[in-house]
């Protein structure tokens, strides 16, 4: 655990009372590279804080995780209700790089009322790192709510700039090429944790669709869990986003001359380097486990992974053996 | 690929034609994203019929706000779903998407500084990420648009991206010679280009013209005129026709005509298949010469090196 999440624990233990809420925002996409990068560049590119550690793991997927970086806030955040609230503190940003070839950047943030009720010297909040305290009384499920449906031109409390600028670090790294294989939307998972107590129901509230490039993600969490449910969060941004990519690819490739054998070809990059990640839960602590079996029973990610990848393969095989009897054929004739 | 559509003068019909060219890429297949870099005057809603955009969008997140740091992600509009027009809504099979990033009404130019030509960079970067084509229509003139388009396309992070200029001109002595002058003159975008890092030459042919509400003397409609009308337009066509060599405006650096079209003339839209073949408001040969010049936008061989 980093210095971070730790000092998340510190900070709630000592309060009884546990209405606290945790808000992200991941933002995952293609690595703009032409090929799948070793893990060493992959260290390079996510060294963002000089002298700290990347975090390198091969099993069961190559995964390299950047420094959390800390960013002081003192602003609005959105409510539902409209209710004005403020806040102050520090928010985590971070980036990853998994199998070489996908990029994430996320910015989290947990929120809790303060126990002072004006606000504190900024030394207090930098031994905070990722918590903002509001002034005054909040209702959790109203700042869930708000920051779910935060449009994106808001005044208020704004994780999506903060990833979207990380992702855009990353991706502009001069260690890159810019020559992607392929051409491939980012998505945006916007995510909200609120504690509940050991009695209460815990696990998956929603997860949606909301456009394009949007989804949101509603948990419920025991208050020990707060910490690691960013982690979970990031790895269900990637598989949506291997599973909107795939789809996406498929459409595309049956543009124009759909069965022409050779339109095939034009899946070669997702074969190459997308279809070997999926990896649900990897590196996700276990207790979390029961949220993604949720979303299983409820979205199906992994079925419609397998069907796709499926029908991919059947398809290579058919336009082989298409482009196989016209060389065949070619050959007898002659 | 980027494509940046300018001009000198007003009127030259550059954003109509822009909005037509990427509706004719997207309807070839490709995925085409449309950015109205027009920052005075942001009118590429209108010509695509997208409500609540016709002078720019009012949801605050246009390109303006993005490159000034006030939003995180400029908009995007589908024009698929969001066109009032009957004959857009609805992708059409085998086309690609077709997406229109919006200015903010009420924009304005605004001064350029560092941190917004990384913003350009990067707003440059997550667009080529995702659309095969991404056409930039900029202001008329040495706008500081275009300035800050040289900045952003001379960085080292978007060297591996294809970047190309059309500069579009009506076909008189004025637009030719003032179309030049944006071009090669003292102050004009090569000039700027090098300034700002740019290979003299690589930009040079990186850059193509348009011409546009072009007579075509040999047409129908111009079956009607006097002999000594059609003889002093045939003697105008010449001079002007040496006059754009003179200028560097001749046959190689052309990439396309489009000709003189009423519909055009009266209101900018997009000219689809139907208004050529249904409805028969517009003339095939407006409607063929967009689909040609869309083709050679991104055909390797009309870019070759002069």
């Amino acid at each position: 655990m980093t210095s971070g999440t730790s000092s998340v624990h510190r900070a709630t233990t000592h309060r009884p009372d546990p209405g606290l809420v945790a808000l992200g925002e991941v933002r995952t996409g293609l690595l703009q590279h032409s090929a799948a990068i070793p893990h060493q560049l992959a260290e390079r590119i996510l060294q963002l804080v000089p002298g700290e550690r990347v975090r390198l793991s091969q099993r069961p997927i190559a995964h390299a995780l950047s420094p959390e970086l800390m960013a002081g806030v003192d602003c609005r955040l959105a409510a539902a209700s409209g209710t004005h609230i403020d806040g102050t503190g520090t928010v985590l940003t971070r980036a990853s790089i998994t199998g070489g070839t996908v990029v994430q950047a996320s910015a989290r943030a947990v929120v809790g009322p303060a126990r002072a009720d004006h606000r504190l010297p900024w030394s207090h909040y930098m031994a905070r790192p990722g918590m903002i305290e509001t002034r005054g009384k909040i209702e959790v499920d109203d700042l869930a709510a708000g920051f779910i449906g935060q449009p994106t031109s808001s005044s208020a409390l704004d994780l999506s700039a903060l990833s979207r600028r990380m992702m855009d670090v990353i991706q502009g790294s001069s260690q890159l090429d810019h020559a992607p294989r392929m051409r491939t939307k980012r998505t945006r998972l916007r995510w909200t944790a609120r504690t509940v107590t050991a009695e209460q129901p815990h696990g998956l509230v929603e997860f949606a669709i909301e456009d394009d490039v949007l989804r949101t993600l509603q948990l419920r969490t025991k208050i020990d869990r707060i910490a690691m449910v960013a982690s979970l969060c990031e790895n269900l941004a990637l598989h949506d986003w291997l599973l909107s990519t795939l789809l996406e690819l498929i459409e595309r490739e049956q543009r124009g001359a759909p069965h022409a054998p050779q339109a095939v070809l034009r899946l070669r990059p997702a074969i190459d380097s997308l279809l070997h990640l999926w990896m649900p839960a990897a590196h996700i602590d276990e207790s979390l486990h029961p949220v993604w079996e949720a979303l299983e029973r409820r979205a199906g990610f992994t079925r419609q992974w397998e069907q796709l990848r499926d029908r991919i393969r059947d398809q290579v095989t058919l336009s082989a053996v298409t482009l196989m009897s016209v060389v065949t054929e070619g050959s007898a004739s002659e | 690929m980027i494509i940046l559509s300018t001009s000198d003068k007003g009127g030259t019909g550059r954003s109509v034609t822009s909005c037509n060219l990427a509706y004719r890429r997207a309807l070839q297949g490709s995925d085409v994203a449309y950015l109205d870099f027009d920052f005075g005057s942001p009118t590429a809603g209108a010509i695509l019929s997208v409500s609540g955009a016709e002078r720019g969008t009012t949801s605050g997140a246009g390109l303006h706000h993005y490159l000034q740091d006030r939003v995180a992600e400029p908009e995007q509009i589908d024009v698929w779903s969001a066109s009032e027009r009957e004959g857009l809504r609805g992708r059409p099979m085998g086309a690609g998407r077709l997406v229109l990033v919006p200015g903010d009404q009420g924009g304005g130019e605004f001064p350029v500084g560092t941190e917004m030509v990384d913003r350009c960079i990067q707003l440059f970067l997550s667009m080529e990420a995702e659309f095969e084509l991404v056409l930039v229509d900029l202001s008329a003139g040495r706008s500081q648009a275009a300035d800050l388009i040289l900045s952003a396309t001379a960085a080292r992070q978007l060297q591996a991206i294809t970047v190309r200029w059309l500069v579009f001109h009506r076909w008189t002595r004025q637009h030719i010679i003032a179309a030049s002058g944006l071009v090669f003159g003292e102050r004009g975008l090569i000039e700027a280009g090098t300034e700002r890092g740019h290979d003299r030459a690589d930009l040079e042919n990186s850059i193509r013209f348009v011409r546009t509400a072009v007579l075509d003397l040999s047409s129908p409609e111009m079956a009607g005129l006097r002999p000594p009308q059609a003889a002093w337009l045939q003697s105008c066509n010449r001079e002007l026709q040496e006059l754009a060599t003179k200028t560097k405006l001749g046959r190689t650096t052309m990439l396309g005509s489009i000709p003189l079209d009423p519909v055009l003339q009266w209101r900018e839209q997009l000219i689809s298949d139907n208004d050529v073949v249904f409805s028969q408001i517009a003339n095939p040969q407006t409607s063929q010469a967009y689909e040609d010049l869309a083709k050679r936008l991104v055909h390797d061989e009309a870019w070759m090196s002069l």
